[in-house]
This record gives C-alpha cells, structure tokens and sequence, in this order.
C-alpha cells in the first residue's frame, strides 16, 4: 500500500489531533493522523484533564490563557458535551518561601490578564470545607480554571476532522522516516509508507524516537507518572486541588469520581505505563492528609501515563534545524492538554507559512543550545 | 391493617401458586422456595435488617440483594448517565448493579455481602452522597508473606488449592462469595462423563467435598475478600473486612472463571433481564425464584438445564428461544424441558424487552440464515424475567495485570492466556485453571486446578509422589487439543494454548486433534 498526503500527523492524542483539525478548519485536509494504537493510549487519554492558568513563566501564562479561552468555546465547535467544569483550581503552599513564590506568581498572572488570588488557609478551606489546613501556609485560587473530559476532546476533534475529509488512522505504527537531504520523503509504517514532504510530531512520551527516525535530536525523556479514580459521589468538590511540594493533584470529574494523582521524585525515566503499589500507598495516604474523610472512600482503577519531559519542563514547538517541515509539538512534561487550543492552532499556522497567533520562538528547540532556559516551576503529579 | 395484608399474603399465594413439578412449595409473595424436589434449604434464623425505614425480612445466610429481592424490590440502583434502573443481575458482585448503601457505607454490591439483623440498607442511585462521617479505614493496611495464593474459589481454585496445601505448602485461596464452589453448588443437575468421581454426582454435592476437603488439608480460606490487582513481583492487593492487604506471595493460581456474555437489544438493562448465573444463583443457593414467567434466550446447556432447574422451582418457562438453526444444549436437556411443554423456537431472537421499571414482556422475532430479523415475525412474549443464557467469557483481567500474553480463541470464549499444558502463563510462577483458562465445564476445571497445583508445587518446592501421581491422574481425564503455538517467548519454552477437553465429550470431533509431539516443545532449541 502506497499513499499521498500533504502532511502526516504522528500522534493520534490531542495535539495531533487538535492540529489536524486547525488544518482542517483552513481547508487543509489532504492529512493523515497516524497512531501506532488506539486514539488517546498515550498521555491525552490517562491525564487527569486539568485546565490550569496559573503558571510561573510568561510563555505558559500565556498559552494557558488564551487556550481556556478556547476550551470555553470548544463544546460548540466540537458539537460535543466536553464537560469543561471551571470550578477553579486551588493551589496550596506548604512553606512561608513558596507562599512568596506565590504573590508574585499571582502579580504576574493577573498582570496578563488571569484573575488569580492569593488566599488564607482559613479562605482555601471555604472553597473545600473537608480540607485539612493544618499545615497550609497559603494557597492561591483561580476560578476560570477547571477540568474537562480527555476522552471526549479527542473523539470530538476526530469525529469533526474525519468530517473534514481527513484521514485518521489508528492502530498504524509509524517506523522509519524516509528523508533525501534536509527534505522528508516518505513515512514507513506497518501498514505500508506515505508519501509526504510534511510531518508532525506529536507523538507525546514517543517523540524522541520519532525525531531520531527523521534525524533530528530533541531532548524529551519520557517519564511515568500514575494516577487513579474513586467510585462517584455527588458533587462534593469544586476545584482541582494541587500542591507541588507534595506533587499531588485531584478534583471531582463531572461523572462523580475523583481522578488524581501524585508524582514519584525517584522515578526511572523510559517507557513504562504500569501502576505501581508505590503509587496506590503514597496517594492514598497523601490524599488523607489532605481530606481525612477520604478514608471512606475506594479507588476503583489506577493506571499510568507518560510525560514527555524536557530539560526545562516546557514544550518544544516549531521545526528543527536538521530536516526541512518536520513540525514539533512535543516536550509538553505534563501540561499538553491544558495548552492544545492554542498550540494546536499555532502548529498549523507555521505549517501553513502564515504569522503565528502567539509568538513561539523562544520554544523552538534550538533553544537549548542557546542556553537560554527558564524553567517552568509549576509542576505537578 | 395486619389482618388485611395477612388475607392478601394468602390470597396472593393461592392465586400465584402454579407448581410445575411435584413437591415444589413456592411462598409467591415472598418468592422463597421451601420444599425443592432436589435441593434442601438450609435457612438459618429468620431476622429483619432495615431497607428504607421499612423491615425486610432476611434468614441468616442470605445476601442482601438476595433478601430484597425475596421481599419484591427490583430497582436497586441507577445507571449514571440516563438515570435508568438497574436490578439484580449477575449475583456474583462482578456488574455491579446492585450497589447500595450499608450501615452508612455507600457503594456496597449488596449480591456479596452478607444480611445482618439490624444493617440499614439504603438506594443511592449511581451517585451517593459523599460520606457525611469518616467511616473509612484511616491509613491502616497490612502486609503479609504467604506462599501460594489462589484466587478463585471454585473446582479449578479448590483443587489447585487442596493438591498443593496436602503437599505441605503455606496456601491462601481467596474468593468474593460468602460460600466456596464457584459455579458448583449452584449445579442441581447430575453431572456425566467418564471420570468416576464425579459421574452421577450433582454439582452441589462435589461442591461441598472440595470445601470440606480444603479445609481438613489446611488451605487458609478468605471468604468475601477481593482481589483487587496484580502488582510487580507477585504481589497482590486484598480488600478483606473492609481494608486492603497486601499479600507478597511465590507463586500465584488464578481461578477467576468467567463473566457472562450479554445480548445486544432494545430495553436490555431493564431489572428483569438476568444472565442465567444470577437465575442459578438467586434460585439454587439462595432458594429464591426470580419471577413468575421466564423467557429464556440460548438453548446451550446453560439456556436448556437452568429452564429445568427453573421448572423444578416452579417457575413458568414460558418459552425458550435460539438463534441458530438447532438446539445447542445436549439433547437430553432439552427433551425434559420439551416434555414439560416448554416451546424451543430455534432461529429466532429477542428485539426488546418491553416494560419502563422492570420487564413486563419482550417482543422475539425470526431470523434467516444470514443472521437478519425476518420483518413481520414479531410476535409478543408475556414474561416478567428474560434469562440470558448466550454463553461465558473468561475473566482474565488480573493476568493481563500480570503481563500474561493473551490470545483471542473463539473456541475458548474470547482472550485467553497463553499456557503450558502445566496450566503456567508465560510469567513464571502464574498459573491458570478453570474458566479463565478457556470455557469449559467444572470437570475439566477441576482437573485442570489439580495439575495447576501440583505444578506450581513442583516449581516452588520439589516433585513429590502426590503432585507427580496427581499430574498424571488429572492429565489422563482430559484430551488436550493444541489451538495456537507461539514462537518460545522466554526460556521456558513452547506456550501452547490448549483446549482441555473432558474424555468423551461430543464435541471433541469438531476440533481437529494435533499429535501430541507438538505439546513437547518442538522447535524451542
């Protein structure tokens, strides 16, 4: 089997996906989405689905914003109930260095526009009465922030590009990169290769090796963080509640349950999806620190994902130096679901050579050469 | 106010009362089975727990769900999107559509907990209230060394459980139920074949022995205990009493059986319809009758012995229907339920089921021979409960938890794994039995529980005269047939996937037999 398309997509999760349709909706549709499984079996289907504005850098304020300003529109494009819930996240501090951390995190947030507040612990417990404050410094809290449903996301974006006209298809192993030169030739999967001058990669904890494929180096290393859903309950929980000195985060979904999960610091990086009993005990007890009359409560399924990290735990957007129309939108260390709208949208316009919504340079690869790296501090899970 | 509810208790007996067999005693309005031609109801006291601020009564022993559903209650919980009710099905705590909440617990399948004097049970739809106290558990797990688990507890986990514990070794076998025998002691029927010790016996009977006989070896039994998951290392995570255990174990048999299929049509979660294990269930151990008149769907064994048994509990069949051109089930089956006057229309199947709270009838319909309904040959069932008897599918969860290669074989139910004619998946120190292992029935289960722990025995410990004789013995009841063969994935050579079959059954001519050579190992240099 021979084929031709304008652009091949490799990654059939949000981004990919949310590329594709931003191509579509600008009448490039002669595109293939390509997934070497089912659509969301990476990170975009075993995240938490956390939309979040509160960043430490001026980059991911930025694209947060203007993202959760497309997520609010997004159920009507997608004619799909995403369950997008703004109920806020609520982000507490443990120590007196990080509440400071925090005003000034809020300074710079509501200086770009993101109403954030700098919060009490006796005012974070009004927002969730069954929180234990004992040993919260501060917190800040930003109501516009939420959750929303990765699943639907996904499907909604497929359903609506295949509508397009644009190909999807799943359970289609990308293996080789065929390029001449700087020029990409072909993309050989199992099913059989594709002929394309134009490739993204947006292949979450795979991109690294997809890069390598293609001949060009990015510095993503995939980690494995778990997480874990409760039985449902009635709506009880407003906000997504996180701490990133404990690494833990968990809301209420729109169906009832509670999905969280808590980062491992000694984690191995590489490919590994499984649960670990690592996991089921620190979450658990750090979840009872948290609200104690969690303890009633049982998780029904844990699982795990990738991040696809990078040195300074922001994506990598853009082309490469090495190949020719070999598109970046990787790197995204955790946060690549809350930023789609808007990268998504960015990645098609450089494809289609027109000026981005957003300038992006300073998160073109090349800037790890440059040396010119700020970290993003607000990780969490 | 008693006098009046006493005449109508007796005038609904007299008016709802329609043996079918001799010596069937029903109490309609409770819907509890007294006298049976063949089972004997052991009920314990009769006491009352509290259902809604209403007393329901319940005798020791019984489920909850068993008990409410004795007193008429089938809407036990919501689905969660549409709101829809959902009844009593599986009662075997595996759908989860009998949840509710117990002495302030919410989320509880009321199908494997046990009635106590006195418990408030209430519904909370599919979503309850998030706990008003803390009545949870705190930060407080254990964790244990043991050597063996088996989890499972029916033939293929009992047998496993008894050869290897007789040996000497430190055996934990766990089970959800309150009773141990899995599938057994819901069995009224005699079963046949050429293995002596169970021809002629009823499945309740060997049931029985197997639980006692693992407790005179010492198996350590866990009785309503979930296994929860398989983590790294052979450990294994339990919920017992209400609290999670992890138990760090040397080798593991996993005996899960299997979950029932479902049917795709119109109305098909309405409480009422049932899959035929939940009938057996609710009739055979509970001693509880599920409704009035039953449609039957699948003529398989299942579809054709459980309508027997259902006459035997006094039950109306009102028909019994099949998709395929003839009947599936052994012909002997399907004559007694046929001399009983039950009509068996084959190539026919259900469209909906009919009724907004619970099923009030269905509608059936023909089909050709490409599968496709026939329009204009619907036609309207009365019923108030449609069995479903459209066969199982190995419950196989917990060993893709544990990285076993899988493969899908129709013959064998679905995804099976991958195993050595040992009864080993291709993790070493996992092995199989039973329905997990592949569809099949309790003698083959059995057996292959027996070469299971004696095999794991043999890789933990040594080879004694017992688990070698046991090997044996349970290798010459079963014919196996080789349906795949994967290249050796590790050290431990060839995995073949094999179908055990009991010697003599009918079905055997329609699998073609590969010789023998090819269980040995070949081409694993």
């Amino acid at each position: 089997m021979s084929e031709e398309y304008d652009a091949v997509i490799i990654g059939g999760g949000v981004n990919g996906l949310g590329t594709a349709y931003h191509l579509g909706k600008k009448g490039f549709t002669d595109v293939a989405v390509v997934d070497k499984s089912y659509l969301g079996y990476g990170a975009s289907g075993r995240n938490g689905g956390g939309i979040r504005q509160q960043w430490t850098s001026e980059e991911n304020i930025k694209l947060a914003r203007e993202s959760r300003k497309m997520f609010e529109d997004l159920d009507e494009e997608l004619e799909e109930d995403l369950e997008f819930y703004q109920g806020g996240y609520l982000v507490l501090s443990f120590d007196e260095e990080e509440a400071e951390e925090f005003k000034e995190n809020v300074k710079l947030q509501n200086r770009l526009g993101v109403e954030s507040e700098f919060l009490s612990p006796e005012e974070a417990k009004e927002i969730v009465p069954e929180l234990n404050i004992s040993d919260v410094v501060a917190a800040t809290f930003n109501q516009s922030d939420g959750t929303i449903y990765p699943f639907k996301v996904i499907h909604g974006y497929a359903n609506r590009v295949r509508e397009m006209g644009i190909d999807v298809k799943e359970h289609t192993e990308v293996l080789d990169i065929e390029t001449e030169g700087d020029e990409i030739k072909k993309v050989k999967t199992d099913k059989g290769e594709i002929k394309t001058d134009t490739v993204v990669n947006a292949a979450g904890g795979w991109s690294s090796e997809i890069a390598k494929m293609a001949g060009a180096e990015i510095p993503n290393v995939p980690v494995r963080h778990e997480i874990m859903v409760t039985e449902p309950y009635q709506r009880f929980l407003e906000p997504m509640v996180i701490s990133f000195s404990h690494g833990i985060y968990f809301s209420q979904s729109e169906h009832g349950n509670i999905v969280g999960g808590i980062g491992n610091p000694d984690e191995e990086p590489g490919v590994n999806q499984k649960g670990s009993l690592w996991f089921l005990k620190k979450f658990s007890d750090t979840l009872l620190d948290f609200i104690p009359r969690f303890s009633g409560v049982n998780m029904i399924r844990q699982w795990a994902g990738l991040y696809d990290t990078t040195p300074d735990a922001q994506p990598i957007l853009g082309s490469v130096p090495e190949v020719e129309r070999f598109y970046q939108i990787n790197g995204f260390s955790g946060h690549g679901f809350m930023v789609s709208p808007m990268v998504d949208k960015v990645t098609a316009e450089l494809i289609l050579g027109e000026e981005p919504s957003i300038d992006i340079e300073r998160l073109s690869v090349e800037r790890f050469e440059e040396m010119d790296i700020e970290e993003e501090g607000g990780v969490v899970g | 106010m008693l006098t009046f509810f006493l005449i109508f208790h007796n005038l609904r007996k007299y008016f709802y009362r329609k043996p079918k067999l001799e010596n069937t005693v029903l109490e309609m309005s409770e819907r509890r089975i007294f006298e049976h031609p063949i089972l004997d109801f052991d009920r314990g006291d009769e006491f009352y727990f509290d259902f809604e601020g209403e007393k329901v009564k319940a005798y020791e022993g019984e489920t909850v769900a068993s008990a409410l559903y004795a007193d008429g209650l089938r809407k036990f919980t919501e689905s969660k999107k549409l709101e829809r009710p959902r009844g009593f099905f599986c009662a075997i705590g595996k759908c989860s559509s009998c949840i509710m909440s117990v002495d302030g617990r919410p989320h509880v399948r009321t199908c494997v907990t046990q009635a106590e004097e006195g418990m408030e049970v209430k519904r909370h739809g599919s979503k309850p209230k998030f706990p008003e106290v803390d009545i949870g558990r705190g930060k407080e797990r254990k964790e244990k060394k043991i050597e063996i688990a088996v989890i499972g507890g029916g033939p293929a986990g009992l047998m496993a459980a008894i050869v290897s514990a007789r040996n000497g070794a430190d055996v934990h076998l766990f089970d959800e139920g309150d009773d141990l025998g899995g599938q057994l002691v819901k069995q009224t029927h005699q079963f046949f074949g050429s293995h002596e010790e169970d021809a002629g016996t009823r499945g309740i009977e060997i049931g029985k022995e197997l639980v006692e006989e693992a407790r005179d070896v010492g198996v350590n039994i866990h009785t309503e205990t979930k296994v929860l998951g398989y983590y790294e290392e052979k450990k294994i995570t339990v919920e017992e009493e209400g609290r999670l255990t992890i138990y760090d174990t040397e080798g593991i048999v996993y005996a899960g059986g299997a979950i029932e299929n479902y049917l795709s049509f119109e109305n098909n979660d309405l409480p009422g319809v049932y899959g035929a294990g939940g009938v057996q269930t609710l009739m055979n151990e509970e001693g509880i009758v599920p409704g009035d008149k039953v449609l039957m769907v699948g003529s398989g064994n299942v579809g054709v012995i459980v309508s027997y048994q259902l006459l035997q509990a006094g039950v109306d069949v009102v028909e019994v229907i099949e998709a395929l051109p003839e009947i599936g089930g052994y012909q002997v089956h399907a004559s007694k339920i046929r001399r009983a006057g039950v009509p068996i229309s084959t190539a026919h199947t259900i469209k909906k089921a009919i009724g907004e709270e619970k099923v009030e009838g269905a509608v059936v319909q023909k089909i050709d021979e490409n599968w496709e309904p026939v329009e204009g040959t619907e036609r309207e069932v009365e019923c108030d409960v449609i069995c479903l008897a459209v066969g199982l599918s190995p419950d196989t969860g917990f060993l893709r938890q544990a990285d076993c290669e899988m493969e899908y074989i129709g013959e064998l139910g679905g995804y099976v794994p991958l195993r050595t004619e040992d009864m080993m998946t291709t993790r070493r120190g996992i092995y199989v039995a039973g329905d997990a292992a592949g569809i099949e029935e309790a003698t083959v289960a059995a057996l292959e529980g027996k070469i299971a722990g004696a095999a794991l025995f043999e890789d933990l410990r040594e080879e004694t005269e017992d688990t070698r004789k046991s090997k044996e013995e349970a290798k010459e009841g079963l014919v196996p047939v080789v349906l795949s063969m994967r290249r050796c994935a590790d050290d431990w050579g060839l995995r073949p996937i094999l179908l055990n079959h009991k010697k003599g059954d009918l079905r055997m001519s329609r699998i073609s037999i590969l010789p023998s050579s090819f269980t040995k190992g070949v081409n694993c240099g």
